[in-house]
């Protein structure tokens, strides 16, 4: 195990535990958010001149994809401004742990125990995303949709129910939080089971319990730890530790044979195409139909998208694998190894989306100048730098960075497919071979996937 | 507790680091696939391009130019102010309706380049894209021979 | 202070900042000396001017703080020396103006910005005291008794376009009775012809040398200065519509017929590069129907926007589309 636990450092503990810099850092947050949505309702309707729009959709959505998930995995999700009005009421307070918490308190259906609401809420936002990312005002409403959703669902329901099961952006930050290298685990699983209060996930006089209702003895991945150190501040024991680890260290596990999460990487991956295709391309029908949302062009386009993504893409991968346990010999559930396998786009799917956000990106960053100064547009300037021509960064910089992710993640997809294979099918001479056999056509998807993606992107 | 700390980002796990002869192989061809020279040998001449702004589109969206080419873009903005960026060349043009803009340069560098209006046109302004290429798409193959490369490099040495 | 206070103070501040910011922006803009306006330039399916009826106080300043909402506008005021400012989407622009005489004065969007275009006006009403200005004299057409819709064609046209250096060249003293501007804006280049025709003296002289010293006519009845101007005046209002070279190919050409007041079955933009209609026009009546627009067809009126001078100065130039001017 290479693991090196953060927490040895008396400075980090102390840091970590706490609540201090999770406050300053979330309010910091809620603060742009609120500023979002009033310069969103109330200022220009011109998107790149709107603090609304290029704030969220530039600043944050580079900080979020490029640096927060793949270094911090769900490191957002800790300082994000959604549930904090939710969590106050529900804790009576700000800093302090409440003795009872307020709030109806249902526990959340276990049928809905899944990534499906996800899945459909993010594929709504995509087939409207062309219109949330230009108009100031529906990104305005769009914001303060899901701030009152998350504070609504906080009065109902228990803890975080809204961040572990509805928020279209905690979906696929907690699945590509997986490749990150850092990670929240015991330190000694034995010690857990005989704790007989279990602390960490009811609630003690340190802290709360966990708001993600996860069983920190019970975490082997990222995706549904928001990294809010709660469980560091109840453990009785000092049992829980921090780690950097290596990236990607959660791939692969067992599958199990939900499909929910496989349709979350199907999601990404088709909607990394779609948008680079859409947004990106020259094909300005195409542009004009995704924007005019309510007329048929735009139902001719949604339509595509869903079928793209719900249908066409899982529909060849399966065939991939089909064809992959064709070559091999069948061995086991094909639920279980389409699941499994589905594994091998995690690396892919964050690869395609860091490649796309590097080229609107770059090239309209210098927005975010003129737009701290003047956040509504309305004429202020805060800062002095109102004033300002948009400049293209990076413009012959950026098409070889993408590549270069492209082909980084095809490769780490490559290898996380075949290690994949060996799990399945075993480590020794015959088995290894079957791996390889069984693999190969999951392979060749990603690398016409990755493909497709550089052409749309440097073509 | 031992510890380790991986460097480069595309780098999956330490197992790799066990087979460094065939990471230095993987990444010599790498490098000779990227960076080997390939004559095109397409002759350079005069052209001039006529392309048509409309929100959001350029008309037409991909254009093709010899390396070396003298060319000149003239820019016709068909209902509002409209203008034209290319990447890579750092040149602009900027067009009212009935006053179309000229432009000359020299297609020197090689490659596929995006041009992106540079006046805001209406919401999809940053999104009004059209793409430039020099020369055949060297790049593209070059990447995507790499990715065949890199698929089977996964596959086999990745695989523990 | 306990923790929880300060949390709390910490969270009410960094709610109430940006929502303090918007309050700002909500509330009208403070007043300076004089009145401070704020218009929103939008494409005018969309609005046009916002808003796009002032009224003021003649004699005071009036400060105009400008923003487009979508495109890049400008912002004029017609038939007056005061230079036209971009107003570009999402930030200011500022413009101040006293009307010394009161009366109402239009302003109008000097950046293409659609089919609607020219349809982006508004009014600013100057109220006050001091002598109205009087009433302008009436246009040439309207002394002449000019039909401006009727057709004109040319019952004889040139073979080749006109030139005057053709003209300039042949060295031969022309008429004094059609020398000069009140010869040239009330009669078209075809009665030239004829007259010069009829004149013994250029009997010997083939139709195309005569259409020749017709051009060379045409030109010496004006300026390099005015043709300049009328050259911008050309390319900043008119080519979108009538086209670069005036053959009516002009970017918006196509969306005119059942564009905004436009009739659906109305005719496109007139083709000033076709000699037969343009030597049978005298430059009265293209004076006349640019100043009065064209009644059902796209063809915008100009009479708030352009002063006589601005408007000799474009009809002096759309010849240069049928007539050869220079090398």
């Amino acid at each position: 195990m290479t693991r090196f636990d953060l927490l040895r450092s008396p400075f980090l503990a102390r840091l970590l535990r706490s609540r201090w810099p999770r406050l300053i850092l979330s309010v910091a947050a809620l603060a742009g958010f609120v500023l979002a949505i009033a310069a969103g309702l109330a200022g220009t309707p011109v998107g790149s001149r709107n603090f609304g729009i290029i704030a969220v959709w530039i600043a944050w959505w580079a900080a979020l994809i490029l640096v927060a998930v793949p270094i911090a995995g769900r490191g957002w999700c800790s300082i994000c401004p959604l549930p904090l009005p939710g969590e106050w009421f529900q804790r009576g307070g700000i800093l302090a742990p409440a003795a009872r918490r307020r709030g109806l308190g249902l526990r959340w259906p276990r049928r809905l125990r899944n990534l499906w609401i996800q899945n459909a809420g993010f594929a709504l936002l995509a087939i409207s995303s062309t219109v949330i990312l230009t108009r100031p005002a529906v990104t305005g409403a769009l914001l303060l949709g899901l701030i009152g959703a998350a504070t609504v669902v906080s009065l109902v329901f228990e803890r975080r129910a809204f961040c572990k099961y509805l928020c279209p952006i905690g979906g696929f930050v907690g699945l590509y939080s997986q490749v990150a290298p850092v990670e929240l685990r015991v330190r000694d699983a034995a010690l857990c089971a005989a704790h007989r209060e279990k602390t960490c996930y009811v609630g003690g006089p340190g802290g709360e319990g966990c708001p993600w209702q996860v069983f920190p003895a019970g975490l082997t991945r990222n995706s549904s730890c928001g990294l809010c150190f709660e469980c560091l501040r109840t453990c009785p024991y000092d049992n829980i530790a921090v780690n950097l680890r290596p990236f990607g260290a959660d791939l692969p596990r067992p599958a199990g044979r939900r499909l929910d999460e496989a349709f979350k990487s199907f999601l990404m991956l088709g909607s990394a195409l779609a948008y680079s295709a859409v947004l990106l391309g020259p094909w300005g029908e195409i542009k004009l139909a995704a924007f005019r949302v309510g007329t048929p062009e735009w139902a001719a386009f949604a339509g595509g998208f869903l079928a793209a993504t719900f249908l066409a893409l899982p529909g060849a991968f399966a065939l991939h694998v089909a064809a992959g346990r064709l070559l091999a010999g069948p061995r086991g559930n094909f639920r279980e190894t389409l699941a499994s396998y589905s594994q091998a786009l995690v690396p892919l799917g964050l690869a395609a989306w860091v490649a796309f956000s590097l080229s609107f990106v770059f090239s309209n960053l210098s927005y975010l100048w003129p737009v701290l100064s003047d956040p509504f547009g309305a004429g202020w300037d805060l800062f002095g730098t109102a004033v300002g021509a948009w400049t293209p960064y990076l413009g012959a910089a950026v098409p070889t960075l993408q590549a270069g992710i492209l082909i980084g993640g095809l490769a780490w997809a490559a290898g996380l497919a075949s290690r994949i294979g060996h799990r399945l099918l075993g480590d020794d001479k015959r088995g290894s071979r079957r791996a390889l056999l069984q693999a190969s056509p999951v392979v060749g998807f990603a690398f016409v996937v990755t493909v497709v993606q550089l052409w749309l992107l440097i073509g | 507790m031992p510890f380790s700390t991986s460097r480069s980002p595309s780098t999956p796990a330490n197992h790799a680091a066990a087979r460094p002869a065939a990471w230095a192989g993987f990444l010599s061809l790498a490098l000779v696939v990227l960076l080997v020279p390939v004559p095109t040998g397409a002759a350079s001449g005069e052209r001039t391009i006529r392309i048509a702004a409309s929100s959001y589109a350029y008309d037409p969206g991909v254009v093709s130019v010899n390396p070396g080419d003298r060319v000149t873009i003239e820019l016709v903005a068909q209902d509002v102010v409209h203008g034209l960026y290319l990447d890579g060349y750092g040149i602009q043009l900027r067009a009212d309706p009935g006053q179309t803009a000229r432009l000359t340069f020299t297609a020197s560098r090689p490659g596929t380049f995006r041009f992106r209006c540079s006046e805001t046109c209406g919401p999809l302004h940053p999104f009004m894209i059209g793409r430039l290429s020099v020369g055949p798409n060297l790049t593209l193959l070059r990447w995507a021979g790499l990715g065949l490369l890199a698929s089977v490099f996964g596959l086999w040495i990745l695989r523990r | 202070m306990r923790p929880e206070h300060l949390a709390r103070l910490l969270v009410i501040l960094g709610v109430l900042l940006p929502l303090a910011g918007a309050a700002i922006i909500l509330l009208p803009p403070l007043g300076r000396n004089g009145e401070v306006i704020e218009v929103h330039a939008r494409v005018a399916e969309d609005g046009g001017w916002l808003p796009s009826e002032l009224v003021v106080p003649a004699g005071t300043p009036l400060t105009l703080r400008l923003t487009s909402d979508d495109v890049v506008h400008g912002f004029a005021i017609g038939r007056s020396e005061t230079q036209a400012v971009d107003v570009l989407p999402g930030q200011y622009s500022e413009l101040t103006l006293t009307f010394d005489r009161p009366g109402r004065y239009t302003y109008y969007c000097t950046r293409w910005c659609g089919p609607g275009h020219w349809r982006m006006r508004g009014t600013i009403e100057a109220q006050g005291g001091g002598a109205t200005p009087s009433s302008a004299a009436e246009p040439p057409y309207v002394r002449l008794g000019l039909d401006l819709d009727a057709p004109h064609p040319a019952p004889g046209v040139p073979e080749r376009r006109p030139s005057a250096i053709g003209g300039e060249a042949l060295g031969i003293d022309l008429p004094a009775g059609l020398r000069g501007r009140a010869y040239y804006e009330t009669h078209s280049p075809y009665q030239a012809f004829q007259s010069l025709r009829e004149q013994g003296s250029f009997s010997r002289l083939g139709d195309e040398r005569v259409w020749d010293l017709v051009a060379l006519l045409w030109r010496q009845a004006t300026t390099a200065r005015a043709l300049e101007a009328g050259r911008a005046l050309y390319a900043q209002n008119c080519a979108a519509c009538h086209g670069e070279g005036g053959g009516a190919d002009g970017v918006m050409a196509t969306s005119l017929p059942g564009s905004l007041g436009g009739a659906d079955d109305a005719p496109g933009p007139a083709d000033l590069a076709s000699l037969e209609s343009m030597m049978g026009a005298r430059p009265a009546l293209l004076h006349g129907k640019i100043l009065r627009g064209g009644m059902g067809t796209g063809m915008p009126y100009f009479g708030p926007i352009f002063t006589d001078g601005q408007l000799w100065s474009l009809v002096d130039y759309l010849w240069t589309f049928t007539m050869e001017y220079e090398e």
